[in-house]
C-alpha cells in the first residue's frame, strides 16, 4: 500500500542506480525535502570499475537510507521511483517500477532502443503510473520565456532552429563512454535535450534526419569507443528546419561543464536561449578562467513537477511518449551515421 | 607599410552596394577611376572621384585592371569581357552564377594569361583571418567541428536578389563565404547536405537554410544562413572546435561600443554615426592584397607566388561548386558526393592541406 493513500504522509520515493551522475543531485534534493521519503539501491554497483563511489558507501556519503536489492527497494511501496542506471538498463529497472505499481522518472535517454522505450511505455500505461523523462533544460526559465515568445506570435512561424549541446567528454562514470551500456556515443548523449525542446517548441514529428559524426575529439583516449563529434540535421512534419551540433567539444580543463543553446529562427525574428550561460566570470589562481554558474537549479525544478504529477496523477512535461519520439530522433540520427550520413526518414 | 599604386587605373563595373565599398579602398590605394553601369556610374564616379565611362568598351581601353561589381548572373560576360581585352580582374562574389561558368570564367583567364581573384572578403575580415591562423598554428589542434553563422534582413535594396535563378538565393549569394571560409579552415570538401525553409511574410521571403559539409580529414562544418524579417540586424558567428581547444566569435558580443541612451525625439538630429577608427575596411585590406598582385607582373601569378592573394580563382570556382552541391542536395533531400582536392587539382590549383597534417602535438599530455 503506498502512503499517499493516508493523507498527510509523506511521499515514499526510491532512487533506483546511482550509475548515473545526476543521482548525487536527485539525493540530496530528495533527503533534504520534508515530503519525502528516501530509499535507495544501486546493486549494480558491482558491476562499476574500482575507483567509482558507488553503492552503499555512496548512499552514505550523501546521507540516503539503502538497501542492496530493487526488490527490497520496491518491497518498500515506494509511490515513485527515479531511476539513474545505466541507459542500456532503464528497461529491466522500470518495468520492475510499474509491476510495483510506482510511478517513474527515469533519466534520460529513455532507453538504449526503441523497443525499449516502448514497452517501458506500454508497462507504465498499463499500471496506471506516471512515466517521466529527465529533461531538466525543459524546466528552464529560459525555455519557458523561449515557450512564451513563441506562443505570443512574436516569432512568427517557426522556420527552424539551430541547437548545440556541447560538454566534455563524460568522466568519473566510465560506462557513459562504453557503447553497450551507453547506447552509443555523442549522439546518445547530447541530442535528446536539443530535440526535447524541439518536440515541445514545434510539437510535430520528426520525419527525416540525417547525421554524420567523427571521433576527432579524445581520438586516442581509449575510455572512448564511440563517436565524439557529430552534426544532426532534423526535419520536422510542418517544414522546420534545424541542425543539432552534439559534440563532447568542450574541453577537459575548461572551467564549466559545458552548456546548451538554442537559437530559433522565425519568419518575425530570431531568439537565442542559453539556460547554462548566466554565470560571473573572471580569472581565478594561475589566470585560468573562471566560471561561476548562476542558472536555476533545474533537477530541482524538475523534481517538483514529478512529485506534483504523482500526486495529482498529471501527466508530466516531458512523458515517457516524449522521451520514445526524441529517443526515435536519436536512433535515426544512429542509423544515418551508420549509412554513412544517408537520410532517414520516419513514419 | 602602405603601398600605393598611383598608377593604376581601375575599371569599376557597377554602381550597386558593393561598387561604393570597393571604390573608397581603391581611392585610398591611390588608383584612379573609372565607372560604367546601366545606371548610377555617373553619381558613384562624382562620389568618389572618379569619372563615369559610357560603356563597358570605353571603361576596358582606358584602365589597367576591371573590378567587377555587377550582379551575379553578369560576372561571366563583364569578367571574361576584361579578360579578353588583356585586364586584370577582380570579381565580386559568387565568381560566377553556376560552377560550369566558373570553370569557363577560370579559363578565359588561363587562355589571357590574366589574374582573376573572387572577392572572397570574408577572408579578410581580421576575426576570420586571425582564426584561420590560429588553426593553421594548431590552436585547437585537429579541426572536429565547425559552426559558421551569417544572417541578416533579406536584401531588398536590389531585385535580383530575390530572383534564385540571378542570385542563386541565400545558399549562394550569402552562405558561400562561410562554405568558402569552412573549406579554408578545415580543409577539401567530401560531402554536402544541405536543408532550407523559405516563406513569405508581407510579400519579402524569409529563408533559413542549413548545410553540413564533411571534410576530407574527417572534420564537420554546420554552415547557418538567414536572410529574416526587415528588422534583423545583421550577425554573423563562428565556433570551431578541435581536440586541443575552441575558438569562437560572435559579431552581436564582439563591438567595443554600448548604449542605452533615450529614443531621439520626434524631429531631432540623429545620433552620431560610429567613429570609423583604427581598424580599417575589410575590403581595402582585401583590396590591398589583390593590387599588389595586379601590379607585381602584367601576367598571370603562380598559385604559390608570395604576392598571390590569400583567394584564388580556384576558390572561387570551387566556392560556388560546394554552393551548387548545396542546392542540389536541398532539391533532392539527399547528400551530395563531392571531392573537392581532385577538382581543385582538376582546375590547377593546390588543395587546402588535410586538417590532420594541421595537427600539433601541443594538446597537454
Amino acid at each position: 500500500m503506498s502512503s499517499t493513500d493516508t493523507p498527510g504522509a509523506p511521499r515514499r520515493v526510491a532512487v533506483l542506480s546511482f550509475a548515473h551522475v545526476h543521482a548525487a543531485s536527485y539525493l540530496e534534493l530528495l533527503r533534504d525535502r520534508p515530503d519525502v521519503e528516501l530509499l535507495t539501491a544501486d546493486p549494480d554497483a558491482a558491476t562499476a570499475p574500482p575507483g567509482e563511489l558507488r553503492g552503499r558507501d555512496f548512499a552514505d556519503r550523501h546521507g540516503a537510507a539503502y538497501v542492496d536489492t530493487y526488490a527490497e527497494a520496491l518491497a518498500w511501496g515506494p509511490d515513485a521511483v527515479v531511476v539513474c542506471a545505466e541507459n542500456a538498463r532503464h528497461r529491466d529497472v522500470v518495468l520492475a517500477a510499474a509491476a510495483a505499481g510506482a510511478h517513474v522518472l527515469c533519466e534520460k535517454p529513455l532507453a538504449t532502443r526503441v523497443e525499449d522505450a516502448e514497452a517501458m511505455v506500454a508497462a507504465c500505461d498499463e499500471a496506471g503510473v506516471v512515466l517521466m523523462t529527465a529533461y531538466p533544460v525543459r524546466f528552464s526559465p529560459e525555455f519557458a520565456t523561449l515557450r512564451r515568445l513563441h506562443e505570443s506570435g512574436a516569432l512568427g512561424t517557426v522556420l527552424g532552429a539551430t541547437g548545440t549541446n556541447n560538454g566534455k567528454v563524460p568522466a568519473g562514470r566510465a560506462w557513459f563512454t562504453d557503447p553497450e551500456l551507453s547506447g552509443g556515443g555523442a549522439l546518445a548523449d547530447h541530442v535528446v535535450h536539443v530535440a526535447d525542446l524541439l518536440d515541445v517548441l514545434l510539437a510535430e514529428e520528426a520525419v527525416a534526419v540525417r547525421a554524420v559524426t567523427n571521433r576527432v575529439l579524445h581520438g586516442d583516449d581509449p575510455r572512448v569507443r564511440a563517436e565524439t563529434g557529430g552534426l544532426v540535421s532534423i526535419t520536422y512534419a510542418g517544414g522546420a528546419e534545424v541542425t543539432v551540433d552534439c559534440s563532447w567539444s568542450v574541453p577537459d580543463d575548461a572551467p564549466t561543464w559545458g552548456g546548451l543553446t538554442l537559437q530559433v529562427y522565425g519568419t518575425e525574428g530570431v531568439v537565442d536561449v542559453d539556460p547554462f550561460g548566466a554565470h560571473v566570470g573572471g580569472l581565478g589562481a594561475g589566470g585560468r578562467p573562471a566560471w561561476l554558474g548562476l542558472g536555476e537549479n533545474l533537477d530541482c525544478l524538475m523534481l517538483d513537477h514529478f512529485l506534483e504529477c504523482v500526486d495529482t496523477g498529471r501527466t508530466p512535461g516531458p512523458d515517457g511518449r516524449a522521451g520514445l519520439r526524441t529517443l526515435r530522433v536519436v536512433a535515426a540520427a544512429q542509423a544515418s551515421a551508420r549509412a554513412g550520413g544517408a537520410v532517414v526518414r520516419l513514419t | 607599410m602602405s603601398h600605393r599604386t598611383p598608377t593604376l587605373t581601375v575599371g569599376l563595373v557597377g554602381a550597386g552596394g558593393m561598387a561604393r565599398a570597393h571604390a573608397p579602398a581603391w581611392r585610398a590605394l591611390g588608383a584612379d577611376l573609372v565607372v560604367h553601369s546601366h545606371d548610377g556610374a555617373a553619381d558613384v564616379a562624382a562620389a568618389h572621384g572618379g569619372r563615369a565611362a559610357a560603356t563597358l568598351d570605353d571603361l576596358l581601353d582606358a584602365v589597367d585592371v576591371v573590378d567587377v561589381v555587377t550582379p551575379t548572373p553578369t560576372h561571366l560576360a563583364v569578367a571574361g569581357a576584361a579578360l579578353a581585352a588583356g585586364r586584370h580582374v577582380l570579381c565580386e562574389k559568387p565568381l560566377t552564377r553556376t560552377g560550369a561558368d566558373g570553370a569557363t570564367l577560370l579559363a578565359a583567364a588561363r587562355a589571357a594569361d590574366r589574374q582573376l581573384y573572387p572577392g572572397h572578403v570574408v577572408r579578410y575580415f581580421p576575426e576570420y583571418a586571425r582564426m584561420r591562423d590560429a588553426v593553421r598554428a594548431g590552436a585547437v589542434g585537429t579541426p572536429a567541428v565547425l559552426r559558421f553563422a551569417r544572417g541578416g534582413a533579406f536584401p531588398t535594396w536590389s531585385a535580383w536578389f530575390a530572383d534564385e535563378a540571378r542570385s542563386g538565393g541565400v545558399v549562394l549569394d550569402l552562405m558561400l563565404h562561410d562554405l568558402d571560409l569552412a573549406r579554408w579552415v578545415a580543409g577539401e570538401v567530401t560531402s554536402v547536405h544541405a536543408t532550407r525553409r523559405s516563406l513569405d511574410a508581407d510579400g519579402a521571403p524569409r529563408t533559413l537554410a542549413h548545410v553540413v559539409l564533411t571534410h576530407a580529414g574527417g572534420a564537420l562544418s554546420h554552415v547557418r544562413g538567414l536572410w529574416g524579417a526587415p528588422h534583423t540586424s545583421f550577425r554573423t558567428s563562428f565556433h570551431v572546435a578541435g581536440n586541443a581547444g575552441t575558438l569562437r566569435f560572435d559579431s552581436a558580443e564582439s563591438g567595443g561600443v554600448r548604449t542605452d541612451l533615450a529614443p531621439v525625439p520626434t524631429g531631432g538630429e540623429d545620433r552620431p554615426a560610429p567613429a570609423a577608427g583604427e581598424r580599417e575596411s575589410p575590403y581595402l585590406t582585401e583590396i590591398r592584397e589583390v593590387a599588389r598582385a595586379f601590379v607585381a607582373a602584367p601576367t598571370a601569378l603562380a598559385p604559390d607566388h608570395p604576392l598571390h592573394p590569400r583567394a584564388s580563382a580556384v576558390d572561387g570556382v570551387v566556392a560556388v561548386e560546394i554552393a551548387e552541391a548545396a542546392l542540389g542536395s536541398i532539391a533532392s533531400g539527399e547528400p551530395v558526393a563531392l571531392d573537392t582536392a581532385a577538382r581543385v587539382r582538376d582546375l590547377g590549383g593546390v588543395p587546402e592541406a588535410a586538417p590532420h597534417r594541421l595537427a600539433t602535438t601541443g594538446s597537454p599530455a
